[in-house]
């Protein structure tokens, strides 16, 4: 595994409709040249074996299925804690993303890295795909923190305008 | 009706939280016993009928996606059929790149599945005036009892190993009919073998409480016994502290089931290698075989057939074998009789449990053979037999990683073979897989796949008889219905897996049902 220290991984199965979303933004993102230390991963059903590529990262973008977080927004930006909201109480082979986010905090070493998930809602589309890959990229490369206050900025500057 | 007749008499659904994708068990209760019951798999795939048409060598790719645990085995499976249909040969190093990364996947999933699996029924509010329920919590409570933390960060590290062998983890692809498609370098060996040496100390200090040589020696009951009482660090490992849970639980007094057994076999032991299987014998790691009390009989696959009078597919009389069978969803029409998406495999005509335990019996390992001629199957019996299971892997495949020459063959090349059919089997880490493959034309004509869970979840057959653990949950006694632990326990015991699902993270769970 390489040391990229920013990476995106992408979850889900191809081969089912509601649950491919993942797969087909890593498809799109690898089919363009990608910026320097971003590493984009085929999570496939990793589930709690993602670990593994959190581990060291500066910051890990993942890019799922979603459903009922945002009734109506197609692709949206969560936090780890919002998206494991969900989370089973306990382990299990079902246990998938939102464990791993869950236990995240007792199974990494300090400091953690940032993690974000972006979501796709329903069946994924071109569109819905296209505005994932560029959100998770530029989440990847900015940070969710610094792409808010940037986009902030932007908004102040327009009103100025 | 006389009052002295009337029964007390209830029927639960219970939908099964830990286990690989959609299973509901339905009991029915007479005076607080389990008098009756049905495991129905509520979700319907169809990988079979997407191979059909295929190429002949797409089941390499796509059946280790069957599943995102246990990929390993199913590419094991795959790919032996199709070396039986191409004739292929595939060399030393080929055959124990192949091993190294299925054995691997067992030591990953027999500890997370004891570990963060089996034991959080441990911290059940059911067992809370339970004396070792306190320390049972500092254990096992979910996302930060030590022992859960600990398995997953240990057995993240381990499962780098398929990493390395297979180029991915998970769905690797890289068994092909002639051997493996990846060489490992002599470096990337070594830190496997660093890998499995740390987990094996992990392994040896946190669960066993000692040697995986001192724990072999075990042979019988009484040595059990004995070794439990003989030092500290035996009664506070966390197999110690399970074997006092379970005697506190009565785990041994519960999930009894058929007596069947069911083994695949794994692990063919190449020529010349010094590993040796149960009894010295220099065939396989784990031979195959189906047991009922003292006899064992060879596995023989052509034995194997799947039942349908009870699953949600076109109905045919009695058994089929899979070279023969076909997989047409059929959910109407006959709701009540039909009642899950399994089939219903039998062996011989006879349903048989699989898994660790059943590896245990058919290899004649003297203290499972003990504790089943004493007390049956049951519930402690087979989480035991998978929380040990790695005493006997880890000599193997450090054996196998310094038998691997980085410089020699990985792969021969078999012939281009356009028509034939094959079987690929195995054992996965929750039991027997089997893929019975037949081409024509180069492409896939038909692609039967038998799990583990399919043996033990499965349904009535056409005589009526129960699958084994519909078998194993009759007569379980259920103190709250509210919260039937004690079914957990038992379903759990043979790590049901009803292959995965969609991963979809959802922001709220509603459920109308108790989960357990």
């Amino acid at each position: 595994m390489s040391r990229a220290a920013r990476r995106i991984v992408c979850v889900g199965s191809r081969f089912a409709p509601d649950d491919r979303a993942g797969p087909l933004v890593c498809d799109a993102l690898r089919s363009a040249p990608l910026p320097g230390g971003v590493e984009v991963i085929d999570g496939g059903l990793g589930g709690l074996d993602l670990l593994r590529f959190v581990a060291g990262a500066e910051r890990v973008v993942f890019v799922d299925a979603v459903r009922g977080f945002a009734p109506g927004k197609r692709v949206l930006l969560l936090s780890a804690a919002e998206a494991s909201r969900g989370a089973l109480p306990a382990y299990g082979h079902d246990g998938g993303l939102a464990y791993l986010l869950r236990a995240l905090p007792n199974v990494l070493e300090r400091p953690l890295p940032e993690v974000l998930v972006v979501g796709i809602e329903g069946e994924p589309d071109a569109e819905s795909v296209a505005r994932a890959a560029a959100l998770s990229l530029s989440v990847a490369t900015r940070g969710a923190r610094r792409r808010a206050s940037g986009q902030k900025r932007e908004a102040r500057g327009k009103a100025a305008r | 009706m006389p009052a002295a007749e009337v029964k007390a008499s209830r029927r639960i659904e219970v939908p099964l939280n830990r286990v690989e994708g959609d299973l509901e068990i339905r009991v029915e209760l007479q005076d607080g016993c389990v008098a009756d019951a049905w495991s129905s798999g509520t979700l319907y795939r169809g990988i079979e009928n997407m191979l059909v048409g295929r190429g002949s060598y797409d089941g390499l790719v796509i059946t280790p996606r069957v599943c995102g645990i246990c990929g390993t085995a199913h590419l094991t499976a795959a790919a032996m059929a199709l070396d039986q249909i191409t004739g292929a040969s595939p060399p030393a190093n080929g055959i124990l790149a192949r091993h190294l990364a299925l054995l691997t996947e067992h030591l990953q999933s027999d500890v997370r599945h004891a570990e963060l699996m089996f034991f959080a029924d441990f911290v059940n509010p059911a067992y809370a005036n339970c004396a070792l329920h306190s320390e049972a919590v500092r254990r096992f409570a979910p996302f930060q009892g030590r022992a859960v933390v600990e398995a997953i960060k240990e057995t993240r590290k381990v499962i780098e190993i398929i990493a390395i062998l297979g180029g991915q983890w998970p769905h690797s692809s890289y068994m092909v009919p002639g051997g493996v498609s990846t060489v490992p370098k002599k470096n990337e060996i070594l830190r496997c073998r660093h890998l499995l040496g740390q987990f094996r100390a992990w392994y040896e200090h946190r669960i066993l409480g000692c040697s995986c040589a001192r724990w072999a020696a075990i042979q019988s009951c009484a040595d059990l016994d004995a070794w439990l009482d003989e030092s500290l660090a035996h009664r506070a490992g966390d197999l110690g502290f399970f074997m006092r849970f379970a005697r506190e639980a009565s785990l041994d007094r519960i999930g009894r089931g058929h007596g069947n057994f069911l083994c695949f076999g794994q692990c063919a032991i190449p020529a010349g290698s010094a590993v040796r299987g149960p009894g010295g014998k220099s065939d396989c790691l784990v031979p195959g075989g189906f047991a009922r009390g003292e006899t064992v009989l060879p596995f023989d696959q052509e034995k194997v057939a799947e039942h349908v009078a009870h699953s949600w597919y076109e109905d045919y009389a009695g058994g089929r074998h899979p070279f023969d069978g076909v997989t047409r969803p059929f959910a109407s029409g006959a709701e009540g009789r039909k009642y899950s998406w399994a089939k219903a495999p039998r062996y011989d005509g006879q349903p048989a449990e699989t898994g660790p335990l059943a590896e245990m019996i058919v290899s004649g390992h003297p203290l499972f053979r003990d504790l089943v001629a004493r007390g049956g199957p049951n519930v402690f019996v087979r989480e035991l037999a998978r929380l040990v299971r790695p005493v006997a892997l880890f000599p193997a495949m450090e054996q196998w990683f310094a038998e691997i020459g980085p410089d020699e063959k990985f792969y021969t090349a078999p012939p281009r073979v356009e028509d034939g059919r094959g079987f690929g089997g195995t054992e996965a880490s929750r039991g027997a897989l089997g893929h019975w493959v037949k081409i024509a034309g180069g492409r896939i004509e038909r692609y039967q796949i038998i799990t583990p869970t399919a043996w033990n979840g499965s349904p009535r057959d056409s005589e009526g008889v129960r699958g084994p653990w519909e078998e194993a949950l009759v007569g379980t006694p259920v103190k709250d219905p509210e919260n039937p632990v004690e079914l957990g326990h038992v379903i759990r015991s043979f790590d049901a897996c009803l292959v995965c699902t969609v991963h979809t993270l959802e922001g709220r769970r509603a459920l109308a049902r108790t989960r357990i």
